[in-house]
């Protein structure tokens, strides 16, 4: 054997460190600036591209991918070197991954404000971004396995199983989620529809959080934590039952963001078990993580990295009990669609995710930069109002969700609702959603301190941008003469391939057997005959409602409770949502259901109602949206998504394409006279014809023909 | 609770299939588990704390 010398590469992971730093600070403050926005809609700024609907997506892009997302490559090409004993396998990959994922970061800043967007949670992206994700995805990949490959230790260590579970769940569920038709450069409609389209979007989108916000943070945990308290980990045989069963059970737990819609029962009865299974594995990381300090406690006092990791180990135990408690019918039926999802969200991300990359970040720059830290009691500042934030951003959050879910459920003792107004519930909680700008205020600041810190620090030292290390080249050829050494988890895992696979195969399971069922069994979705496609100008204003990310606000799903059939109507059904590419089922109510909409008020109350939301109800926190009188209706694509709405499987007559402009005209002009009586002046070409068209025609479908809703529905 | 989870129409193979499938991988995993020898857990555990062979990770 040779004692080989070679080098780390730190520059690439100081490079992720500060864009982490800089897409942290910007991705929160958008965050602060939309969580104001909901007490003070002046704050939408008056003009389209400020506008809640449209940087919501552009907060939890930002924070996910770019924030989190940067935080991830950093952590694990810097604990991939090390742990390998090799330097990562290209720099020249390391480099294209790193500015390819910025450009994509970039794109995402620039298109979602301007209103491209699939209207898919987390996967708002359009297409060519998609694909552009795809290959960076790949080139990430090809570096990681590469170094595996050329490494110089035999044992791969439990974060590495993370990693590579990472890899290869993002790239399911990005391509499978991914699925589109374009129709145009930055356009195209979902090849999934309604309840599948959801099936596969919350598969997608509960494993976004489990296998980008959990799985690479359990992994760095695993590296970082023992060497911050400098002791190995508590159980590494906990390690590997937690690794297995975390990846197994989370993939099958999508469905819990789904309970009492339209999926079919069966698939939520999974989604609740296997949710409620979850907690094992996922409470094995966090008790595995603190259980690393037993008898490093005082540590704990003085260092401002191993505070941030307790805090964010026990935020993980929270978020983690509290999700699984989520799942429970009884209790989602109250929290879903309200402020408590969003306080659960953030316990997580502000305290799992945020916390550990700050505790990583403090540990990480003084060393490759070969200095100590600039100031510790800035740093511990920092420890202080972020935690200070969390506590001040969930409370209110948590009290906002309970108070939402029990007044839009509250009866008088006559059988009627309290609160039949859904704005008196809003206007209920507007002092905790300032409460909760206040939290995030104090968040932010505390990041924003941190960015001195370091750069200070950064300034202060001087990068070794290739760290000097040796260690002893690996033998092409091993010959156990344990026995003992050949169970096969030691085979397994000192070959990365047939590990990647095992995992591949495991996570596939759950998303297969729920899936298949649903895509292949006609009876999971019945199809109701008064069901039709939407008319070319309701296509069109659809396609408005999701460019002004109307989802964000307003859910298309009235469940089967007395509490929402009365203040909506009939509850949504399976076949309804047939020619939905994409559906638009929604996830939080910060403004009423729409799927029984249509038909409920007239056109000119619409019209009103979006130009100046006040003017119909008084107190009213939806944002304005002038620009929809303003804008011609854009004509020009409707052939191409008639088109792909048929290859799609959409029964529109053939030839249709040709003819749904003039049909579209037509139903215009009726709109735009009926605002005429009404003494409202607005030409039949102007997009607002085009939304108060689709949400006249949201929920109509049945309305009128009850009789022809299934049986079994 | 347990009457909503158990009142699938017919369709209860579908969650008694799956958790029988993770029963099995569970029980796979333990059964590795404890067979796994001392001497490789204490020198996996020990891995992340290996690497310091540069003067400025010794702290």
């Amino acid at each position: 054997m040779q004692l080989e010398k070679f080098t780390y590469d730190n520059k690439i992971v100081r490079d992720f460190g500060i864009a982490t730093i800089a897409w942290g600070v910007i991705g929160m403050t958008v965050g602060l600036i939309i969580a104001i926005q909901l007490f003070m809609p002046s704050m939408n700024l008056g003009n389209q591209y400020t506008t809640f609907g449209r940087i919501r997506p552009l907060h939890t892009n930002a924070v996910i991918f770019a924030f989190v997302g940067n935080a991830i490559f950093m952590g694990v090409y810097y604990s991939l070197q090390r742990l390998l004993k090799s330097r990562m396998f290209s720099d020249a990959l390391s480099k294209i991954h790193f500015w390819g994922w910025q450009l994509i970061i970039l794109s995402a800043v620039i298109t979602l404000p301007l209103g491209f967007t699939t209207s898919h949670e987390y996967a708002e992206l359009e297409w060519p971004i998609d694909i552009a994700i795809t290959l960076i995805w790949v080139v990430f990949g090809i570096n990681m396995f590469g170094t595996i490959f050329k490494r110089r230790e035999r044992h791969l260590y439990v974060a590495i199983w993370f990693y590579i579970a990472t890899f290869v769940t993002i790239a399911v569920l990005h391509i499978v989620n991914s699925f589109e038709l374009p129709i145009s450069f930055m356009k195209s409609y979902y090849v999934y529809a309604g309840v599948q389209d959801a099936l596969v979007q919350w598969w997608y989108g509960h494993n976004a959080v489990a296998f980008f916000l959990t799985t690479p943070y359990l992994g760095m945990m695993y590296y970082f934590l023992p060497k911050m308290a400098n002791r190995p980990v508590y159980s590494y045989k906990l390690s590997i039952l937690h690794f297995w069963s975390l990846i197994f059970i989370y993939i099958w737990a999508g469905p819990h963001h789904l309970l009492y819609s339209s999926l079919p029962g069966w698939a939520q009865s999974l989604g609740v078990v296997f949710s409620i299974m979850l907690i094992a594995p996922s409470w094995g990381g966090m008790i595995n993580g603190l259980l690393t300090l037993r008898g490093a406690w005082d540590k704990v006092r003085e260092d401002v990295n191993l505070k941030f990791m307790v805090v964010a180990l026990t935020c993980y135990g929270m978020a983690t009990f509290e999700g699984p408690l989520l799942s429970i019918k009884q209790i989602n039926g109250v929290a879903h669609f309200t402020d408590w999802i969003v306080a659960h969200v953030h316990v997580g991300a502000l305290g799992w995710n945020g916390f550990l990359t700050f505790g990583v970040l403090y540990w990480l720059i003084p060393r490759i930069y070969k200095t100590e830290l600039y100031s510790k009691k800035m740093a511990g500042f920092h420890f202080w109002i972020g935690t200070l934030g969390i506590l001040f951003y969930a409370v209110p959050m948590y009290w906002a969700g309970f108070t939402q879910g029990l007044m839009w459920k509250e009866f008088t003792a006559e059988g009627l609702l309290k609160y039949p107004n859904f704005l008196a519930v809003t206007l209920q909680i507007i002092p905790m959603h300032v409460f909760r700008a206040v939290g995030g205020a104090f968040y932010l600041t505390g990041a924003i301190v941190m960015a001195y810190n370091l750069a200070k620090t950064m300034l202060k030292g001087k990068l070794v941008a290739n760290e000097n290390a040796e260690a002893m080249a690996l033998e092409t050829v091993v010959v156990d003469t344990n026995p003992m050494d050949k169970t096969w988890h030691r085979v397994l895992e000192r070959k990365p391939i047939k590990f990647m696979v095992l995992s591949l195969i495991i996570i596939l399971i759950g998303g297969m057997v729920e899936m298949m069922p649903t895509f292949t069994i006609q009876s999971n979705v019945p199809t109701i005959k008064s069901v039709k496609p939407y008319t070319a100008l309701e296509l069109q204003g659809r396609d408005l409602y999701i460019r002004e990310g109307c989802v964000n606000c307003h859910s298309q799903m009235v469940r089967p409770f007395r509490s929402e059939t009365e203040r909506y109507g009939e509850y949504s059904k399976a076949g309804e949502f047939v020619y939905d590419h994409p559906f638009l089922w929604g996830s939080k109510r910060t403004g009423p259901d729409l799927h029984r909409l249509g038909g409920k008020y007239s056109d000119a109350w619409h019209f009103n109602h979006l130009v100046d939301p006040t003017s119909m109800s008084p107190g009213s926190i939806m944002p304005p949206y002038p620009w929809l009188v303003d804008h011609k209706l854009d004509i020009s694509t409707t052939p191409a998504k008639i088109r792909a709405m048929q290859t799609l499987g959409v029964p529109y007559p053939d030839g249709f394409d040709r003819l749904a402009n003039d049909e579209l005209k037509q139903q215009s002009e009726k709109i735009s006279a009926e605002l005429k009586q009404n003494n409202i002046k607005v030409n039949s070409d102007r997009e607002i014809i085009a939304m108060i068209a689709y949400l006249q025609r949201l929920g109509t479908d049945i309305k009128t023909n009850k009789e022809s809703i299934p049986s079994n529905q | 609770m347990f009457e909503q989870l158990k009142n699938l129409a017919g369709r209860e193979y579908y969650l008694i299939s799956s958790l029988i499938i993770f029963l099995v991988f569970f029980i796979l995993v333990s059964i590795y588990l404890i067979k796994l020898n001392r001497n490789h857990i204490q020198t996996m555990s020990k891995l992340p704390l290996t690497d310091n062979n540069t003067e400025h990770e010794e702290d």
